[in-house]
């Protein structure tokens, strides 16, 4: 298997991996090389959302993505700290909506959520935001809260 | 009602709980599973060696247990990998380590394996092609059969204005925590020691044992946190085998499924067909058959324990003088049956309440009134001979009949509004035991259970801490031991949480303030309050600081200790009407009635639900926001139970969709709007006469859908779930 250095930033840390092989996945990198377990291991085959990051500042599932793929990226993740403005925007959101039970669908949903505010702006219309989210699964919450969360975020509500 | 900010939120929005899936330990191997290639066949050949060869790994095999294992005695009954025969496709025939997961996934790969096949019975009606007769009880196909029965059936049915019989089928489904299973597992010492993400500890602990021949007292069970249970994380599953490899290599061990392993391995609910027979004689129901063939898959004889639980549920909530039901284990190659929300009670709920509205429509008689003269009132005898306690539902029907008033005014043509009842228990159970620490700042609360997402121990737990020990909430903290060190409780499952370890929680804070009051020198119970961060202890005309009254040796510990435990209610059912089998009672009864609005596509049959009530018994709401969330979560749940999902087994034992893509779970855009209505007043189990929250609301949805479809297209779908093919089919669109 060959492997070369990979080069990322994450959450605004410089991170220069030596050895990571073709066919490692960023979620694999992320999680097992970097420590950061705040990204979710749900289905790798792309259907659950638990693994969304951002790769610059766009939505990217983490279990479908070959970290070569991304090399010299901006990654960011759920540790992310409070810095970024959006990202504690929509975690206050959440944590006000109850938007969470058992967590696991959580830090996808919030980078999932982040992207998209970023990608189309808080005044996007609601249907095109929560069509949006389609990707993320929560099997607790029934999105109630999820989509409470969002409607908090969007300028005007609801 | 403003809901408090979970206590958990600000870990889960940080990313930094931990997991099962997170678990990460220096030098920790990864582990796999070698997995059966055929349903049902006898092993000719287990050839290990190129496995065994491959650098670092090491793999346990048949005949690698009798070294690895304790002496004790052991469940021979449930072999931890095959012996001989195959039973069901994917059943473990070795378990690997190795360095990474790549590594081990190369020496599964590296396994030969020579099988013979054998006949594999994949389904229920290739097992019974006709109703079991007498001698089914002999079969070794027949895992449990109950029967039960009162009253003269036969004549009744012989005298009825008219009878009615319907066959209805329910689907295979999963299910579907986010968190695969994963669990790592080390030697420390003498101490056979796991980390698990599990909804029971101790009985991972107490299932562990039993399986490895080792005592209780040297295998330590530690929770994570739980990415979702519902049911599949409420026993034991990876934890015995991640333990063997441990000890195989002496290193630390992680063991965790592959989503397509979770769909394949899972334990959870198969098919079943019920059928329905009703006699009605002047618009009241005299007397019902009810028989249950309920696929079990490979769960072992008299372990079975769905079907003596639904012979309740088929019959219910309705005044039946005179029944005879019937129900059926059934054991197929497929991986044994496991409990999954409400086990099995809202299918069961989907055949009763689609069958009586049938009735009904069949008899030109108005379908809700007709449910609603049977409906059991407080007081009433359930037909198993079990009085009805305090009981909501009656009330919650009438609030759904009026709200389905409303939307049919207000629905468009082709709409259609149904309402689906249900019924279910808070099971208290075993354990429900736990240890107060009073300091003089902090009251701790120490049990056994991790929080799964539900609430029930984070949140509801605090609650009752809180209300019952009169100190505010940031006062208290819900901590965690390991099964070494926490008091014991079985398992976070069957809506018991609250029920359990609250009530001893009241009763614990019961014993403390008792204490405080002694120690100040009155009798009763002490008041607790709180003055500039320190907790004052008041009773008689004495007042004092809890620092005070705390001896040296309570100071060091960090404060005084007070016990309590939950004692389950006496209850009792009339046994002569259990012919066959075991049916065990309820422990109180708490209903629902839920109301929906659906519109079906006149082309394609796909039912898309407008919007959603449930109007839900709950006794006392403990905590308006996690009790909201458990109904709509339950409903989703439940949408999804009715409309999509379905695991399909083909005929040679295979799961055919073992994967999210085709497995079908409702998506954000999928779910209604749902508004939540809490029926007080009528007291259950729990502290302040709550009862549980985590199962009940999903018991009506699948039926509550059926009801509504019909309404809205005529369609009367007898099998789950109600996909546009089967809702075009009973359109007659294909």
């Amino acid at each position: 298997m060959t492997s070369r250095p990979l080069r990322l930033t994450v959450n605004g840390h410089a991170e220069e991996l030596a050895d990571v092989s073709a066919p490692e996945r960023l979620l694999d990198t992320l999680r097992w090389r970097l420590q950061l377990k705040g990204t979710k291991e749900g289905c790798r085959t792309g259907d659950c959302g638990a693994c969304t990051v951002l790769v610059d500042g766009r939505t990217c599932l983490s279990c479908l993505t070959l970290s070569h793929e991304v090399d010299g990226s901006a990654v960011t993740t759920i540790e992310v700290g409070p810095d970024d403005a959006l990202v504690a925007r929509v975690r206050a959101a959440f944590e006000r909506a109850g938007a969470l039970q058992c967590g696991y669908c959580t830090p996808g949903f919030v980078m999932a959520v982040a992207g998209l505010l970023r990608e189309r702006g808080t005044s996007a219309p609601r249907e095109e935001l929560l069509e949006g989210l389609g990707g993320n699964l929560c099997r607790c919450t029934g999105y109630s809260a999820i989509v409470r969360a969002v409607d908090a975020l969007r300028t005007g509500g609801p | 009602m403003t809901a408090a900010v979970r206590p958990d939120a600000g870990v889960k929005l940080a990313g930094a709980a931990v997991f099962g899936t997170d678990l990460d330990v220096p030098g920790m191997l990864w582990a796999a599973f070698v997995p059966a290639p055929v349903a049902h066949g006898r092993i000719r050949s287990l050839d290990l060696r190129a496995a065994r060869a491959l650098p670092g790994v090491t793999v346990v095999g048949p005949e690698d247990l009798a070294h690895l294992l304790g002496p004790g005695e052991r469940d021979l009954e449930r072999p931890l990998l095959a012996q001989g025969e195959i039973i069901y496709r994917n059943q473990p025939l070795a378990v690997v380590a190795a360095p990474s997961a790549v590594e081990a996934r190369a020496a599964v790969a590296a396994v030969g394996v020579e099988v013979d096949p054998l006949a594999i019975l994949s389904d229920l009606e290739m097992v019974f092609p006709d109703w079991p007769g007498s001698e089914a009880d002999a079969s070794p196909q027949v895992a449990a059969h109950v029967r039960a029965r009162h009253g003269n059936v036969e004549a009744e049915f012989r005298g009825a204005d008219r009878v009615v019989s319907e066959t209805y089928r329910t689907s295979s489904i999963h299910q579907v925590a986010l968190e695969p299973h994963a669990c790592v597992a080390e030697i420390r010492g003498d101490v056979w020691y796991v980390r698990t993400s599990t909804q029971s500890p101790f009985g991972v602990r107490e299932d562990t044992a039993s399986l490895l021949g080792v005592p209780e007292s040297s295998i330590v069970v530690e929770g994570t946190w739980v990415g979702g249970g519902f049911g599949g994380k409420a026993s034991s599953f990876l934890e015995p085998y991640a333990l063997l490899l441990a000890r195989a290599t002496g290193r630390p061990v992680r063991l965790a499924l592959s989503y397509q392993e979770e769909f394949r391995l899972g334990r959870t609910t198969l098919p079943a067909v019920i059928r329905m027979e009703t006699a009605v004689r002047d618009g009241r129901i005299r007397a019902r058959r009810v028989r249950l063939l309920l696929d079990v898959g490979t769960s072992l004889p008299g372990r079975d324990f769905a079907t003596g639980y639904s012979i309740g549920f088929l019959l219910g909530p309705y005044r039946t003088e005179a029944f005879d039901v019937e129900g059926y284990a059934v054991r197929t190659h497929k991986p044994p049956f496991g409990p999954h929300r409400a086990p099995f009670a809202p299918q069961c709920a989907f055949a009763v309440e689609s069958h009586l509205d049938h009735v009904a429509r069949e008899l030109n008689l108005d379908p809700e009134e007709f449910r609603a003269r049977h409906l059991w009132q407080e007081g009433d005898t359930t037909p198993l001979g079990q009085e009805v306690g305090p009981f909501g539902l009656p009330m919650a029907f009438e609030r759904a009949r009026a709200t389905a008033r409303q939307w049919r005014k207000e629905a468009p043509v082709g709409h259609g509004v149904g309402i689906g009842c249900g019924f279910w228990s808070t099971s208290t159970g075993a354990g429900g035991e736990v240890r107060l620490r009073l300091g003089p700042q902090r009251l701790i609360v120490l049990q056994g259970e991790r929080e799964i997402g539900s609430g029930s121990v984070l949140v509801g737990l605090a609650a009752v801490a809180a209300r019952v020990t009169g100190l505010p909430p940031d006062r208290i903290s819900i901590e965690y031991g390991n099964t070494a060190e926490a008091p014991f409780d079985s398992g976070v499952f069957g809506s018991r949480t609250l029920g359990a370890l609250g009530r001893a929680i009241e009763e614990a804070s019961v014993a403390l303030r008792r204490t405080l009051a002694e120690r100040l020198g009155a009798r009763g119970q002490a008041e607790l309050s709180v003055e500039r961060n320190e907790i004052y202890a008041e009773a008689g005309e004495r007042r004092a600081a809890v620092t005070v009254l705390l001896s040296p040796e309570e100071l060091a510990t960090g404060g005084i200790l007070a016990e309590g435990r939950h004692v389950a209610p006496p209850r009792s059912i009339d046994e002569k009407r259990v012919v066959t089998g075991t049916f065990y009672p309820y422990t109180d009864f708490t209903g629902a009635a839920h109301v929906a609005e659906v519109v079906v596509d006149p082309a394609t049959g796909a039912v898309r639900v407008e919007r959603y009530a449930a109007f839900q018994d709950v006794g006392t709401v403990v905590d308006p926001g996690a009790a909201q969330a458990q109904v709509e979560g339950g409903v989703a749940m439940g949408l999804g139970t009715a409309l999509t999902e379905e695991a399909i087994w083909s005929d040679d034992g295979r799961l055919v969709n073992d994967g999210l893509l085709d497995y079908r779970i409702p998506t954000l855009g999928e779910i209604p709007p749902i508004t939540v209505e809490f029926i007080e007043g009528f007291a259950g189990a729990g502290p302040f006469g709550a009862k549980g929250l985590g199962e009940p609301p999903i018991v009506p949805v699948p039926a509550t859908i059926a009801i509504a479809t019909r309404a809205a297209c005529g369609a009367h779908v007898t099998e789950l779930p109600l996909s546009a093919e089967r809702v075009a089919r009973a359109l007659k669109l294909l």
